[in-house]
């Protein structure tokens, strides 16, 4: 027996390759495969990438920025670079596989970013997300392509999107708007594109895009115009202001209307002019019929200023069109040098030509074109000496050079020119300057000092300083008159005269003296006559002085003196008259021999006469009794002496006016000395003031 | 003899049970360097995508920014928190990439010799076992971060696909360290020692 221990059961490490491998490795074999089969899924999945230019990259971000179609993501910014040359920025689009098919050679892409415009706000949710590029393209497969240029505006047609494409022309100085929409009744149909100015830089073009639904509204005779702003009319309505919206008023607008009936339906590429108002829209479809103006192109090597929009343009003298834009062109090209010469388009109307047959533009520039061959010109001459203004003459010039008139299909014809004649402008100003110098300006300001010195003279003259003193004398003398006792004194005369009548006529009822009584009483009427024609001087006195205050107002220094001098002269006659003076006098004296004669028929002849009269007494009766008869006249006719009397005394009273005209009269004076002083200071100061009148 | 490897009792050889837990009794688990380079192998490959991929989501208002660990921690440290970004990068970064290489020395240290000695080993082992659990401090933060911060419009968190696969990674890590043996530091220790004596 074979003592050995008993062979344990170790289990040899069996090493068959395969066979050792464990279980556990399915694990990381696993693993593997779920990686690559996760990696292969996402590269299978990736869409191809694009490369679209832009400009700048303002905002574009690599791995953040989006590619959005219809506002929806279908890609990513991979990679931001430039091109070669740094020409642009290049953006690497990485596109979702689904859609990455439809994005063709026609596709578009445009940056979004937000916009504050007049017509509102756009891509408002960039400010805080950062732009994105929106692409566009239809939903048709198309031709493949993997470089696209980006623009940095939204396009005014997306692909994939239907309308009318028009494009849209100024009229000569007319304007346009970007982006500007177009209105009908208050509805936006269409837009405007980005405008562009031609390039002979005469008009401002544009595309623009009426939406599919609206374009049934376009006919060849609709007519656009500009709506932007606002149009202020005054008239005998009142003024009216007129503006269509709020948002035109701003951000500027176009709207059309078909004015006429009839007319085809406009296709895509037709060209539409846009008026710059309605009226001008309404009138172009009737002028319509007097042809298209000829446009033609003059360039001039002399660079003067002068010539504006509007002016003439005159073949022989007769004005055959005008002036419609003027411009400086640079043409190293055409010219061989690189000055500035001016490029003047002008309009001429056909019909204004007198061409046989149908006037058109086309029959107008043969009939240039072959006078042009044959030495016409155009040239610059002036329109007018005093403003220097410039007009274009066609003239036909002797041994011209011989010259083709330039006709190419993209530009104007140019019409070639001559020497201008126009006066120096030059001299023209050396000329103005000379008559300025001759210009006798210091005889003027040395008579200017004689006016104010004599003016001076005048102003302290004596006379003219004695005139107030002289009217206030002359015042105190007419006062004087109307204040003497004499003239008081004359009701006083009268009442006694009165009382002594009424006294009288009581006695003559006893002493029957009728008849001396109607002497004396006549007697003392003529007296009392001759009061009233004495002072109906007065009146005219006053009005004397009224004049003469009138002609002082109107500032005639030497009659007024004269006048006022004579005036009081005459015053003074007047008042140192004898008859004035006599009449109190005279008055007082007709009352003493009416007292006279009373005492004597009491004294006197009445008591001798007594017993006479008594003997008559029946003859005395009868004629008392006519005497009687007489009495309501001899009443009537003191009634009218006393009112004489006192419109004499009011005449007097008047005196209160003429102190007043007296003194107004001087105010005037005063006002007008002291003008004349204001206007001596004014010119002392600022002599030239005479020359400019200011 | 041989010990159960998980409640340590230690049987007869040839026991093919463990009668106390139930666990397999194997003298030597000769698939044990296998399991543990297959385990590794995986870990490595789940730790790619977890540096790769965004960890972090972080919505605010209307900024998306996500944020791998690396790329987290390195903003962290622009903002001053040096602190954060650095448990951050040694619970992320350096620990389980120690581990990587703490499992794999010890996967070769057992065919071949190594500088280190029997018992440098098998503390590196218990290190690494006891550590490698940390390495979950992330995606713990991750987890947190994005159950509390959930403020609709304002700011949310969410996880990113890195967490996923650092967790996957940390796991299968953890795993390959389990799978190793400690026993086999021993039998080459022995060999070690046998082979100056047969020469």
């Amino acid at each position: 027996m074979v003592d050995t221990p008993p062979t344990v059961e170790i289990q040899a490490a069996r090493k068959p390759r395969l066979s050792g491998a464990s279980f556990i490795w399915v694990i990381p074999l696993l693993a593997l495969f779920v990686a690559f089969g996760v990696a292969w899924q996402s590269y299978s999945a990736r869409g191809p990438v694009i490369i679209v230019g832009f400009t700048d990259g303002s905002g574009i971000a690599a791995g953040e920025t989006k590619l959005k179609y219809r506002d929806i993501e279908v890609g990513e910014v991979e990679e931001v670079s430039f091109s070669e040359g740094l020409a642009q920025v290049d953006v690497h689009i990485r596109l979702h596989k689904d859609i990455a098919e439809y994005v063709d050679a026609s596709s578009v892409f445009w940056i979004v970013q937000p916009e504050v415009t007049a017509q509102g706000v756009s891509g408002l949710s960039t400010v805080l997300s950062g732009v994105y590029i929106e692409g566009s393209w239809d939903n048709e497969v198309g031709e493949y392509a993997d470089t696209f240029k980006g623009s940095d505006v939204s396009p005014l047609i997306k692909p994939g999107e239907s309308g009318l494409q028009i494009a849209f022309r100024t009229t000569t100085n007319g304007t346009l708007t970007d982006n500007a929409p177009i209105m009908f009744r208050g509805i936006q149909v269409g837009q405007v594109g980005r405008a562009q100015i031609s390039r002979s830089g005469a008009f401002a073009i544009t595309e623009g895009l009426i939406y599919e639904e609206h374009r049934h509204l376009i006919s060849s005779s609709t007519r656009f115009w500009d709506t932007s702003g606002f149009s202020l009319s005054v008239g005998p309505t009142g003024a009216e202001i007129d503006f269509s919206s709020l948002a035109t008023l701003i951000g500027g607008g176009i709207t059309f209307d078909t004015f006429v009936s009839g007319g085809d339906s406009a296709s895509d590429g037709e060209v539409f002019e846009v008026f710059s108002d309605k009226e001008q829209a309404r009138n172009s479809l009737f002028t319509k019929s007097e042809v298209d103006p000829l446009r033609m192109s003059i360039i001039f090597d002399e660079n003067i200023s002068g010539l504006a929009v509007g002016a003439a343009v005159e073949l022989s003298g007769f004005r055959i069109g005008s002036v419609e834009s003027l411009s400086g062109i640079v043409d190293f090209n055409q010219f061989g040098d690189s000055r500035v010469r001016l490029n003047v388009i002008v309009s001429i109307q056909p019909s204004r030509l007198g061409l046989p047959g149908e006037a058109t533009a086309a029959a107008a520039l043969g009939l240039l074109r072959d006078r042009v061959t044959s030495g016409l010109r155009a040239r610059l001459a002036s329109a007018s000496l005093l403003t220097g203004g410039l007009k274009i003459q066609l003239v036909e010039v002797e041994g011209a050079t011989a010259d083709q008139m330039l006709i190419s299909k993209v530009d104007l014809p140019i019409m070639p020119t001559t020497k201008s004649e126009t006066s120096d402008a030059a001299a023209t100003v050396e000329g103005v300057f000379t008559r300025i110098n001759n210009l006798p300006i210091e005889e003027l300001l040395n008579s200017a000092i004689n006016v104010m010195n004599s003016a001076e003279v005048l102003m302290s003259n004596g006379d003219l300083q004695k005139v107030p003193g002289n009217v206030s004398t002359l015042l105190s003398d007419i006062s004087g008159i109307v204040t003497s006792e004499d003239v008081k004194n004359i009701p006083v005369a009268l009442n006694a005269t009165l009382v002594r009548v009424e006294g009288l006529v009581a006695e003559l009822e006893k002493q029957r003296i009728a008849e001396t009584l109607g002497k004396t009483l006549s007697s003392a009427a003529e007296a009392a006559d001759a009061v009233t024609s004495s002072a109906a001087g007065v009146p005219e006195l006053i009005a004397n002085i009224q004049t003469v205050a009138e002609k002082a107002a109107s500032l005639e220094f030497d009659t007024l003196i004269q006048e006022l001098t004579s005036l009081t002269s005459s015053a003074e006659a007047l008042i140192s008259s004898p008859e004035t003076a006599q009449l109190p006098v005279a008055l007082s004296g007709a009352l003493d021999q009416l007292n006279a004669t009373l005492k004597e028929l009491r004294e006197g002849g009445a008591v001798q006469n007594v017993n006479q009269t008594l003997a008559s007494a029946r003859n005395a009766a009868d004629s008392i009794a006519v005497s009687a008869r007489d009495l309501p006249q001899v009443i009537d006719r003191l009634n009218t002496l006393f009112v004489q009397a006192g419109q004499t005394i009011e005449g007097y009273n008047k005196g209160d006016q003429l102190s007043r005209a007296a003194e107004s009269a001087l105010r005037d004076i005063q006002q007008a000395a002291g003008a004349l002083e204001k206007l001596a200071r004014t010119i002392e100061r600022n002599p030239n003031s005479l020359l400019l009148g200011r | 003899m041989v010990a159960c490897t998980r409640c340590t009792r230690a049987w007869p050889l040839g026991t093919p049970e463990c009668g106390r837990c139930g666990a397999k009794l194997v003298s030597r688990d000769e698939h044990s360097l296998q399991k543990v380079w297959a385990l590794w192998v995986v870990g490595l490959m789940c730790y790619v995508p977890a540096n790769v991929y965004p960890m972090l989501k972080t919505k605010q208002l209307f900024t998306v920014d996500e944020s791998t660990i690396i790329g987290g921690a390195v903003e962290l440290a622009h903002h001053g928190a040096f602190g954060i970004a650095a448990i951050i990068l040694v619970a992320s970064v350096v620990i389980p990439l120690g581990k990587f290489w703490a499992v794999a020395f010890l996967a070769v240290s057992v065919r071949q010799r190594g500088g280190f000695t029997s018992h440098r080993r098998l503390l590196m082992y218990e290190v690494v076992e006891y550590i490698g659990r940390w390495s979950m401090i992330d995606i713990f933060v991750v987890a947190i971060l994005s159950a509390l911060v959930q403020l609709k419009g304002l700011a949310t968190i969410s996880p990113g696909p890195a967490a996923f696969f650092f967790a996957l990674s940390v796991i299968f890590t953890m795993l390959s360290a389990q799978a190793f043996d400690p026993r086999m530091i021993w039998d080459a220790q022995d060999n070690d020692n046998e082979a100056p004596d047969h020469g």
